[in-house]
């Protein structure tokens, strides 16, 4: 409803789009320039070193000719694209957001695309897999800055590397909690094993293919590990209460809870990519949803040169290592990747394993929308035992069904 | 004989009444009770497998108060404060003189302008969110501290609609009481101010409350015009934002402590004014 009536708004007031700049007024040699840049609070707070602002000032520096004041707001990646689809008039020349968010910023027309020499500085720094996670009808729409996906936290007191490799063999030695009412968790079982989401993510028209034996099979499996003694269902924070009173020891979640578990676990704290299930005698990878979060410009701004100047920059190597020094924002940047500091932060590494080997590009086409709910409730109903081993081809079709329906 | 088994009739009856009541009572007490102790909780995290917390702190207060980096809860907690305060006071005067007007005047558009009032009030306030808020943006309002000033212009802007129960008790005062004023030769204003508001403390009361009240807890007007400007957030946002993923872990306990906080204003109007409150809903002038 409301970005319904954004949109609307939008293409009343629509101007063109385009990377040609309108600067303001100019003050002697110097342009004057107004940038108004949002990010999450945590970017901008004194206790961790005000990144942004300090970046900022950076290129302020970098760039005699314009004479920059910077804006500050705060908009958390998850929100920024909400408000910034509203009303992109009124928002920041430079956001970051998460690619999920992207569909619902291009459908009103609130994001900028990057062409040129940027868009060969972007590609010349990124991995294929992060670019894709931002690129929509050939169209590049951000710098990518960090990766956004879940992987795997363990106690390694109770697992040893060679357990870890398995989900089944872990379960034999400990407990483990798994948000399997969480439909962005449930679906790794099923692409593990070749159930696909529009084709390869993009091709809307292909569908979702979560029905089928393969997918039977991953719900006959999930019904049995439901009901296994040492398998923990984690919802409401439950799991990480059981790494704190230590009655369980892996748990599944992303960065953002890395501080809460490393105080948990202390030196025990494993970090690990995704492990592998057995289905039927064979070893099946689990894969996650990965996604990205990017810096993007608003088509609207009035200063466009300097916007995506600082969008790129805001998204350098040396942005990213200020900020995973600064914020543990976890960097994307290739070269960055390489250097030794950072290759051997457990953390970032199992991130990025989880990245490039075992996840799949989120989809972020508009009927993605559709899928969220049908998985949830396989989750909640196998969990409740109304999907059980007698009923798990119907119950997976109409799944399937309702993951490829328009209707809630 | 009688008697006894009368007595015993009503012992028995007054005794399932009061478990009854004892039980819906403490059902009904239950979640407040908790997050009274989830504040008060020492433990981190969203989640606890015990009913009570293992042990107690005020950290959870203290914090809320100290820790302002990322979420600034003293200030959100003044701005709450402003906008309540002013949209109170502006809103109870409009329903106040509303509702005086459409007692004691007699003009054309009486009975249409009530009409419209009711009908307008069956729809949803935030149905026009996105409307009031290209509005405020085109009014300039919705940048820098001016958006206090707007989010006070929606809560007491439609304040002029609330007018029934106020109105009711007016209809009360017996017109005598206005006419011999007029004799007197009081204005119209003069007798709203210092015949018909002093016999009406108990409504005034029951509107403060209620205009007070509605700010003080608005989540959606306030997160549509604030946006991005964090320094004007609201309490509501603030609590909202606590939640989100990146926070829950940490900011939960606090959650439950601020929670408990905006919920002491409330409590205190209301203990001050509780004597007159039921007077006001039961709408009658008594002596």
């Amino acid at each position: 409803m409301r970005k319904r009536a954004a949109a609307l708004c939008m293409t009343a007031v629509l101007a063109v789009t385009g990377l040609a700049g309108c600067g303001g007024e100019t003050d002697g040699d110097k342009e004057s320039v107004r940038l108004m840049v949002w990010s999450p609070s945590e970017d901008q707070s004194k206790d961790s070193g005000e990144w942004l602002q300090n970046t900022c000032e950076d290129f302020a520096k970098i760039h005699p000719e314009w004479d920059i004041t910077f804006v500050y707001g705060v908009a958390d990646e998850a929100t920024a694209a909400t408000q910034v689809a509203q009303d992109p008039e009124a928002s920041a020349d430079v956001f970051m957001y998460a690619n999920d968010t992207l569909t619902t910023m291009t459908d009103a027309n609130a994001l900028a695309k990057f062409g040129g020499k940027y868009r060969e500085e972007i590609e010349a720094t990124n991995s294929e897999e992060v670019l894709a996670s931002l690129v929509k009808e050939e169209n590049l729409y951000g710098v990518p800055f960090t990766t956004n996906t879940w992987f795997m936290y363990y106690d390694k007191s109770v697992f040893s590397e060679e357990d870890i490799k398995n989900l089944d063999t872990m379960l034999e030695k400990g407990s483990i909690a798994f948000p399997f009412t969480n439909s962005w968790y449930l679906p790794a079982f099923y692409i593990g094993n070749g159930c696909t989401l529009f084709g390869d993510g993009t091709q809307e028209d292909k569908g979702v293919d979560f029905g089928g034996e393969n997918a039977v099979e991953v719900t006959e499996y999930l019904v049995d590990l439901a009901a296994n003694p040492n398998f923990k269902i984690d919802a409401d924070g439950s799991g990480l209460a059981g790494l704190r009173d230590g009655s369980i020891s892996a748990i599944f979640s992303g960065s953002w809870d890395a501080n809460a578990v490393s105080e948990a676990l202390g030196e025990n704290m494993g970090v690990a990519a995704l492990p592998t299930y057995t289905l039927n005698g064979e070893e099946k990878q689990m894969m996650s949803y990965a996604g990205s979060k990017a810096i993007g410009v608003n088509p609207y701004s009035k200063n466009m040169v300097p916007a995506v100047e600082l969008a790129v920059y805001l998204g350098s190597a040396e942005a990213q290592l200020s900020h995973y020094k600064l914020r543990n924002v976890i960097p994307c940047n290739t070269e960055l990747l390489k250097e030794a500091e950072i290759a051997e932060d457990p953390l970032v590494m199992a991130q990025n394993d989880t990245f490039n080997y075992t996840s799949i590009l989120q989809p972020f086409v508009a009927k993605m929308n559709n899928c969220w709910i049908p998985v949830e409730n396989m989750g909640k109903g196998i969990r409740n035992k109304s999907v059980t081993h007698d009923n798990a081809k119907e119950q997976t079709e109409s799944m399937n069904e309702a993951m490829n329906s328009d209707g809630i | 004989m009688g008697i006894k088994s009368a007595k015993k009739k009503r012992f028995i009856t007054n005794t399932a009444v009061h478990i009854s009541l004892g039980i819906l009572a403490a059902v009904w007490v239950f979640p407040i009770l908790w997050v009274i102790l989830t504040s008060f909780r020492a433990e981190k995290g969203s989640y606890v497998s015990t009913f009570f917390p293992r042990e107690y702190t005020l950290d959870n207060y203290i914090r809320l108060f100290t820790d302002t980096s990322i979420l600034n809860f003293p200030k959100m907690f003044v701005n709450t404060l402003i906008i309540a305060v002013c949209s109170c006071i502006l809103a109870t005067f409009y329903t106040l003189a509303v509702s005086y007007c459409l007692s004691r005047l007699k003009f054309r558009l009486r009975k249409p302008y009530m009409n419209m009032a009711m009908i307008l009030g069956l729809f949803p306030s935030f149905m026009s969110m996105i409307a009031v808020y290209f509005i405020l943006k085109a009014l300039g309002l919705t940048e820098g501290n001016l958006i206090r000033v707007a989010l006070i212009l929606c809560y007491s802007g439609g304040a002029g609609l609330g007018f029934q129960i106020a109105k009711g008790f007016f209809d009360t005062i017996p017109v005598a009481v206005d006419e011999a004023a007029i004799l007197d030769g009081c204005t119209r204003w003069q007798i709203f101010t210092k015949i018909t508001l002093p016999l009406s403390k108990p409504i005034i009361v029951y509107t403060v409350l209620t205009a007070f009240m509605a700010p003080w807890l608005d989540f959606i007007f306030a997160k549509v015009i604030c946006r991005a400007n964090s320094d004007q957030y609201t309490v509501a946002i603030g609590l909202w934002k606590m939640l989100e993923k990146e926070y829950i872990d940490s900011w939960y306990t606090s959650f439950a402590a601020g929670a408990v906080l905006i919920s002491i204003p409330i409590a205190i109007l209301f203990l001050c004014m509780q004597r007159y409150y039921v007077d006001g809903v039961s709408g009658a002038v008594k002596g």
